[in-house]
């Protein structure tokens, strides 16, 4: 058994012993509990029936201007592992050109506490199993060959300490589902048709979620009905046309090239190793005109129930509602507090005001970086979906991607969905195969000329986004709207 | 070998599981990782990790419950707990409609070949003097990031089906530096990978970037406008196009399941060009060998495609059972997938000195799959992209998207290198599971499509 008085008391010894030999900055994560269940139904099988519990410490020091992190489960050995992180800070600090800076900061005391009505894991395992294979029947039909029912449930108790004096305790929960099925269309080609659930951003975030039916449960019979008819629809055609992106692929679309983009160490350089840059210069705040004036993003958006929501990041800042995006002109970015020291000095101007708190780190075992929150597209005045397709001449209606390529910088992406609806002169004629669409970012997010309406607005999730080395796979949360784009490419050149 | 006390309280809840009349299998991994991150010239993340992970996997008939612990591996009792709540789990799930195959390890297996202790140990100050003596030969006006990963990965299986233990310890490391110059914004990039200290050379990633960037600093950015080209795929790019045609086509589940490009096509068919031949080597040195997969089952060489013919697909345990088909020892993350070399000369810009205008693309960047049926993939250029005309490098060009079909792509190979290149294709996502991929060191294919070009790198 962990003793956490124990571990309180020897993580206390340890930043004051560290600092005494001469660091600038320490901070500890313990992981008390780390623990997910992923159980899949596939064709009615339980395939996958895990449970992962992972538990430890991740110290970061900050020395002579150079990070340093180290990470351990030996909580007997904790005195090493600080040693560890102090002297893989001594050596950085050999090859630093720009000192970290954390900036001042008064010591944040605080915890947080995901909203939930039913935690997930006091839910019995069949109790979870019955209401998966409830879910599986209702997937079945004669013409599908293949159903998948996924769902993943996350809990994490994590304390946070560091040098400065700050206290925080994090108690998160998160819960996924995702329903597909797959059938063969009249070409051979495989087609799927899928539903992740998604929340309207209040209310609890726990297993609650998983047996709303709005949210989750009761999309099984669209899904299928849709499959059904994507296999018999023609392919898309080539052409220029514009893009209605319903949620479950609009919210992929401002992940890829709005959020990834406005991450500040992306911007700054310090991703070129792996993910990659960003178009974006630190000259284009308050400059760039990213989009249409019907653009509006917002970074955390105070949606309470969702991935991206987790009260204090783990530079220990609490998580705020600001705007990344006003009326189309770019304002702010996904900043954590070294970032913003570092942006500022290299600007000579103050770009940024104070961090956005989106350090973030996937596991104890791995050190902060800047990470998206929730980042979202705020509702617009245009309607409801209805509404926007009567406004449209040629079109598409687009939903949930099958493939995502991006561009190193975000400059340009490439995306394949699901399932097309095609818009003619205001109505929805025919449903088509195979669609993809590809532009340029800002291009793009100029031709925006229709937000949805607070009706069309949800809060997806994402439980894969992968970034930095060690990699580490983060949850995130999107709140969008369906929105349109216009003369937008689509479909593939023969 | 695996830590004395380690295996013994693994071997003591094993033989207590067996006693118990249960059905499991542990698998251990063990990793020491480090990670040097470079950004803005500097060290930006100077990382360790030591982790062990234990995998208990319980079949009760045809149920399964899986249970994976991530933690200090010192007490007996807490391994029974990881050990009893699989139990828990696999007697509350529902029964499969198929019999699982029951995970035995075929073999006693114990492997150090890929090991080397000096890697294992290495001081991060080795990595921080290499970069720096890079980065003041290559000179000081660009902008450097990179990373250098290295470490050890340890594995164990065994199961209460057999007595046999299977053991492998290994290290790896991928090195990797990105020069940007801070003007116009090009990237070029060198990599290196191995599993010795001594594999890693600066002298080589200087020369390669030194070339570059004559190239580089003597000529402006192109656009390439979309159509068809001619266009030589690097190491790197080829690597990755095989890896994704071989995950989308020659996994049994997605055959099975009619979900991928060789759907319909059997051993025999013909499904690629005939100068493709791809098998997974686990004795090729050029790749990060392991002897066994995570059930247990020995890894053999695995032809997967000969002379352009479908020769076999790789079966999972899983699949194998659910179909009725033999497993094949594809339990495992790190497959060690190998490429034939062909008649090329080694230089590829001489393959294509009477070739005219052709696009060098070494490396493909976020390649992703818009129909797995098709076997569309796409994906833009980015380090080291450039014009060739006439067998030399004329100048670089900005970020360009290839969207083409592995047959189209595989099938359409006009010359290919009779050298080879270790390509690393390891993540550091979840455990530390090194991949390391040999294949030819370019591939020159004809009529590629470029479906789309930025004005910028
Ligand atoms: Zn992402």
């Amino acid at each position: 058994m962990i003793d956490f008085d124990e571990v309180r008391k020897l993580v206390d010894e340890n930043i004051s012993r560290v600092i005494s030999l001469g660091a600038t900055y320490v901070d500890a994560r313990f992981f008390l509990e780390d623990r997910s269940e992923t159980l899949v139904m596939y064709d009615g099988n339980l395939e996958v029936n895990d449970t992962t519990l992972e538990s430890g410490i991740g110290i970061r020091v900050l020395w002579d201007g150079a990070w340093g992190f180290a990470a351990t489960s030996d909580l007997s050995g904790m005195g090493k592992c600080f040693d560890r992180a102090a002297g893989n800070a001594r050596t950085a600090a050999g090859l630093v050109q720009t000192p970290v800076s954390l900036g001042r900061a008064e010591p944040v005391k605080g915890g947080y506490s995901t909203p939930v009505e039913i935690d997930p894991f006091t839910v019995s395992l069949r109790d979870k199993l019955e209401f998966l294979s409830g879910l599986d029947n209702d997937l079945k039909d004669d013409f599908i060959l293949r159903r998948v029912v996924v769902a993943n449930l996350m809990k994490r108790r994590i304390h946070f300490w560091n040098s400065e004096g700050s206290d925080v305790e994090k108690n998160l929960v998160h819960v996924f589902g995702r329903m597909m099925v797959m059938a063969v269309d009249s070409d051979g080609e495989a087609q799927r048709r899928s539903m992740g659930l998604y929340s309207t951003g209040n209310g609890g975030a726990g297993w609650e979620m998983m047996t709303n039916p709005e949210l989750f449960s009761g999309h099984a019979s669209r899904i299928k009905s849709e499959l059904a008819q994507l296999i018999k629809a023609p392919r898309m055609e080539y052409g220029r046309r514009s893009v209605i992106l319903l949620p479950g692929q609009g919210h992929l679309q401002v992940h890829e090239t709005i959020g990834h983009p406005l991450e500040l160490d992306r911007i700054l350089g310090y991703e070129l190793s792996y993910a990659g840059g960003s178009f974006v210069e630190l000259d284009s705040f308050g400059k760039l005109q990213y989009g249409s004036e019907k653009l509006s993003v917002s970074a955390y958006g105070g949606i309470i129930n969702s991935p991206g929501t987790f009260g204090f990041d783990d530079d220990g800042t609490p998580e705020r509602d600001y705007l990344l995006i006003d009326k189309g002109l770019l304002v702010n970015a996904l900043t954590s507090r070294a970032m913003i020291n570092e942006a500022n000095k290299r600007a000579g101007r103050e770009v940024f005001k104070r961090s956005g708190g989106a350090a973030r780190a996937s596991a104890f075992y791995r050190a902060p970086i800047d990470r998206m929150t929730n980042v979202n597209i705020v509702p617009g005045t245009d309607g409801t979906l209805e509404d926007i397709i009567a406004s449209t001449e040629d079109g598409v209606i687009l939903d949930n991607p099958v493939s995502w390529s991006i561009g190193s910088n975000r400059e340009h992406f490439h995306f394949g969905c699901e399932i097309a609806w095609e818009v003619r002169n205001g109505e929805r004629t025919r449903v088509l195969r195979n669609p993809t669409y590809q532009g340029h970012t800002l291009e793009f997010y100029r031709s925006l000329s229709a937000v949805g309406d607070s009706s069309t607005w949800r809060v997806e999730q994402v439980d894969n986004c992968g970034k930095g080395e060690p990699n580490q796979i983060m949850q995130i949360g999107h709140g969008v709207p369906v929105v349109r784009f216009d003369d937008v490419i689509t479909g593939e050149r023969e | 070998m695996l830590n004395t006390g380690i295996r013994e309280i693994l071997l003591k809840v094993r033989d207590e599981a067996r006693g118990s009349g249960i059905d499991a299998r542990f698998l251990l991994h063990h990793e020491n990782s480090h990670l040097m991150r470079i950004g803005n010239n500097s060290v930006s993340l100077n990382t360790s990790e030591e982790l062990y992970r234990l995998d208990v996997v319980v079949r009760e008939g045809t149920r399964q419950g899986s249970q994976t612990y991530l933690g200090m591996i010192d007490d007996i009792q807490v391994v029974r707990d990881v050990l009893k709540s699989a139990v828990d789990k696999a007697r509350l799930a529902p029964p499969r409609d198929y019999e699982p195959l029951t995970d035995r390890v075929e073999e006693n297996v114990d492997e150090e070949d890929q090991y080397d202790e000096a890697l294992e140990n290495l001081d991060p100050s080795f990595k921080e003097g290499a970069y720096g003596d890079i980065f003041a030969r290559l000179g000081g006006k660009y902008n450097y990031s990179g990373s250098w990963s290295s470490g050890s990965t340890e594995l164990y299986v065994i199961t209460t089906a057999g007595d046999k233990e299977a053991y492998h310890k290994g290290t790896d490391q991928l090195f990797s530096v990105v020069l940007k110059h801070p003007g116009t914004g090009w990237e070029l990039s060198g990599r290196q990978t191995g599993w010795r200290v001594s594999d890693f050379d600066a002298d080589k990633t200087v020369t390669e970037l030194e070339r570059l960037l004559k190239v580089f600093e003597g000529a402006d950015g192109r656009m390439v406008e979309p159509g068809t080209y001619t266009v030589i795929f690097g190491a790197a790019a080829v690597a990755e196009i095989v890896e994704m045609a071989v995950w989308t086509g020659l996994l049994g589940r997605g055959w099975e399941e009619k979900r991928g490009w060789t759907a319909g096509k059997n051993p025999g068919d013909r499904i690629l060009g005939e100068n493709v031949s791809l098998v997974d080597d686990p004795v090729n040195p050029d790749t990060f060998m392991f002897g066994f997969d995570y059930c247990g089952r020995r890894r053999r060489i695995f032809p997967l495609v000969g002379d352009g013919e479908l020769i076999n697909l790789m079966y999972d345990s899983a699949t194998a059972a659910k179909y009725g088909k033999k497993p094949t020892g594809h339990d495992i993350n790190s497959l060690s997938l190998v490429m034939d070399t062909g008649f090329g000369g080694e230089d590829p810009l001489k393959a294509v000195g009477t070739m005219g205008r052709v696009l060098f693309i070494p490396d493909l960047h976020y390649v992703n799959i818009p129909s797995e049926s098709a076997g569309i993939f796409t994906g833009s250029s980015r380090f080291n992209a450039v014009l060739v005309e006439d067998g030399e490098m004329v100048s670089p060009i900005f970020s360009t998207r290839v969207t083409d079909s592995f047959v189209h792509i595989l099938g359409g190979i006009v010359e290919l290198s009779s050298k080879s290149e270790s390509v690393n294709m390891s993540n550091t996502y979840g455990r530390r599971s090194p991949v390391a991929m040999s294949v030819p060191s370019y591939a020159v294919c004809a009529e590629v499509k470029i479906t789309d070009s930025a004005d910028s790198f």
